[in-house]
């Protein structure tokens, strides 16, 4: 693995973006930690795996999220966190109200949660980290058609739980 | 008509030029769409924003560089790359020891006489070896298969001394609590129990401690004193 070395150094410039990523993924900070943790350990020990060349954190940011998966799984809390279809566009008229007033890392985190995951992760992976569709159905192994309305459906429901989110900006 | 993923694909500007354009033109003829574009510019915005605060607050990155060392795979390994325990936090510690004492469940599995093992989430030197650490010096071999290598401080002050055994060799340096192992690698066919591996002749084991220290190896008289003084 010739570019071993440098994992140090690569995980450094993304590390914070990959704790963003998992605590938009996880239920709470501890669980969200945790995860980003593991992911890292993971990639470490899977770093000959990375093509040199390729985005490290796509890369990192896809294991993270097989971990969260597996971590779902081993908790036997899946189903309850992967809502069906119809349930998952209900979602969007959750009574909760929205706000005018600026979200807090918390309500962001508690609305992300309501999200089933499969809309949570394309939401965390454009709107909050930024990617763009074709690397996030890359990173999900989705194709972009199924990211795409994932992701009109996952930020219509937040609009309804969150509001705008601050009219200052 | 523009359907909501489309709508969606223009604001995240993920739409080719002329699609865009057409999108663009009849956002700006509908006041609901106008709308329906801040209203989503915000909530995107709302989100980063909150999220923001948890990349404010990460501290530094775990480093992975020290499980490196103890790598038994056939595969060459790029020495000279700085190892730092120091500083780290400690689960990175931690996951990387036990990742050492993963490797050292494989190699040493039903060993009683294993020179290391694992406490408290650390790797540490087990009570013969801790023994030698604690009272050899590199000139007094003892009868055992133990022997003393170099014996330096690492940039943070702290006194490492290179061992070798029947099996392995390593690096140990001196913390509070005892002798925290810094790389433990298999001796080499042929060098086993061989006192000069210790001195530098497994390439890993001297790329190690050539990373590792911090002015010149002690002679034999600091390495006396440093005996007398505690390891301090």
């Amino acid at each position: 693995m010739p570019s071993f070395p440098s994992f140090d150094s690569e995980l450094a410039a993304v590390w914070p973006r990959l704790r963003r990523f998992a605590h938009a993924l996880a239920r709470n900070p501890a669980d969200a930690d945790d995860l980003a943790q593991m992911a890292a350990e993971k990639a470490f020990k899977s770093f000959d795996q990375f093509q040199p060349g390729t985005r490290f954190d796509s890369w990192l940011f896809r294991i993270c999220r097989t971990s969260w998966i597996d971590t779902l799984r081993s908790q036997s809390r899946r189903a309850a966190h992967e809502a069906p279809e119809a349930l998952a566009e209900s979602v969007g008229y959750d009574p909760v109200p929205g706000t005018e007033a600026a979200i807090d890392l918390a309500k962001a985190q508690s609305a992300m949660q309501r999200l089933p995951e499969e809309q949570r992760e394309v939401v965390a992976l454009i709107l909050i980290e930024g990617f763009g569709y074709r690397e996030t159905a890359e990173i999900l192994d989705q194709p972009i058609g199924t990211v795409s309305s994932r992701l009109a459906r996952g930020r219509q429901a937040l609009l309804m739980m969150l509001g705008e989110g601050g009219q200052d900006d | 008509m523009i359907d909501d993923e489309e709508f969606f694909a223009w604001l995240d500007g993920e739409l080719d030029e002329t699609a865009a354009v057409r999108v663009a033109a009849a956002v700006a003829a509908s006041p609901e769409l106008t709308r329906k574009a801040e209203q989503h510019r915000h909530l995107a915005a709302g989100l980063r924003r909150a999220f923001s605060d948890v990349m404010e607050e990460s501290g530094p990155a775990p480093r992975f560089g020290s499980a490196q060392t103890v790598d038994f795979g056939a595969r060459a390994i790029e020495p000279a790359r700085r190892r730092s325990w120091l500083g780290a936090p400690q689960w990175a510690a931690m996951a990387a020891s036990l990742a050492v004492g993963l490797v050292i469940g494989a190699q040493f599995a039903q060993r009683d006489n294993s020179p290391v093992r694992i406490d408290d989430g650390l790797l540490v030197a087990a009570a013969p070896l801790d023994e030698e650490l604690d009272t050899r010096l590199a000139s007094a071999p003892a009868a055992g298969p133990t022997r003393i290598g170099l014996t330096f401080r690492d940039a943070s002050g702290r006194i490492c001394r290179s061992f070798t055994d029947s099996t392995t060799s390593g690096l140990a340096c001196r913390e509070s609590d005892g002798w925290r192992i810094r790389g433990l690698y298999p001796a080499a066919e042929g060098q086993q129990g061989d006192y000069r591996m210790a001195a530098g002749e497994n390439s890993r084991l001297a790329a190690l401690i050539d990373e590792t220290i911090a002015g010149e190896p002690f002679d034999a008289a600091q390495e006396k004193a440093a005996l007398e003084a505690g390891w301090r």
